[in-house]
């Protein structure tokens, strides 16, 4: 199983990356939406956590969120917003879309690793 | 603008942004950082190596920069992605300078549970020598934070 990180700064993939590593899992990476969407043509079959983040150029996180869960070959996977958004309206929108997990940056690598492990249905750490 | 609702605001702001430099440091970098002054600047003054710079608009129209020295930028950028600070490109301190804007200033608008103000997309810059200036209507507000390995400044114009 590997998971997918969606973000335009390097610095979070590489970070998620590092986070998805120490639980076991490797990460793939797209630094947007549409990048995201060729990753999954290719490996969807084996992503089991889409990381999206939400401020990005192009079509921002809630739009893709939406792309994603309109087409069947993809719904199925569960995404986690990760976002500077941490207003109650953007929670909100994030989860009525289909979004199953809301994490904020910045977040400590337990953190986050904590929420990897209960959006797959493993426990936390 | 002015009046009573936006000092709040822009109160709020401030103590939001300078919570959230503290949080970013210590969760994201593992770093000590401690709040070491404010003051009031009559501009938008950047004159350090390296800048990340954030504009707001909304309820409230503004400007957040972080700047501080490229050794230190190395140092927290390589902290966060746990990569040694000299395996790190240009690129890196980069995207770096610009993530860390963008860090403090969600958590700044989280913080002070504004949703009414937007985030434009970060900019860097990574430079040896230069001084930035923007014309502002208001003066700025420049917080220091001392680390071990030098100073961070974040500047807000609100």
């Amino acid at each position: 199983m590997k998971l997918l990180t969606i973000d335009d700064s390097r610095t979070i993939r590489r970070v998620i990356s590092g986070i998805g590593a120490m639980v076991g899992f490797e990460v793939l990476e797209a630094e947007n939406g549409d990048m995201g969407i060729k990753v999954l043509e290719k490996h969807g079959e084996e992503v089991a956590l889409i990381l999206l983040d939400w401020n990005m150029p192009g079509m921002n996180g809630l739009e893709v969120l939406k792309l994603l869960k309109a087409d069947p070959r993809w719904a199925h996977i569960p995404v986690m917003m990760v976002t500077t958004e941490g207003e109650k309206d953007y929670i909100i929108k994030a989860i009525q879309a289909g979004a199953i997990h809301y994490q904020t940056k910045p977040f400590t690598q337990e953190e986050m690793a904590t929420r990897i492990m209960e959006a797959l249905g493993m426990g936390g750490l | 603008m002015s009046g009573p609702d936006t000092t709040e605001l822009m109160n709020k702001l401030l103590t939001g942004l300078r919570l959230a430099v503290t949080e970013m440091m210590t969760s994201m970098a593992m770093s000590e950082v401690v709040f070491a002054g404010q003051e009031s600047a009559e501009s938008f003054t950047l004159a350090n190596e390296v800048v990340g710079l954030v504009r707001l608009d909304g309820q409230l129209h503004g400007m957040v920069g972080v700047s501080c020295s490229q050794a230190l930028l190395r140092e927290i950028v390589s902290r966060i992605v746990g990569l040694a600070p000299d395996e790190l490109a240009m690129e890196d301190l980069l995207d770096g300078a610009a993530e860390l804007a963008n860090m403090v200033c969600g958590g700044m608008k989280t913080k002070a549970q504004i949703g009414s103000v937007n985030l434009s997309p970060p900019v860097s810059i990574v430079g040896q020598e230069f001084i930035a200036q923007w014309k502002t209507n208001r003066p700025t507000t420049v917080f220091t934070f001392q680390m071990d390995e030098g100073v961070l400044i974040v500047h807000a114009s609100l």
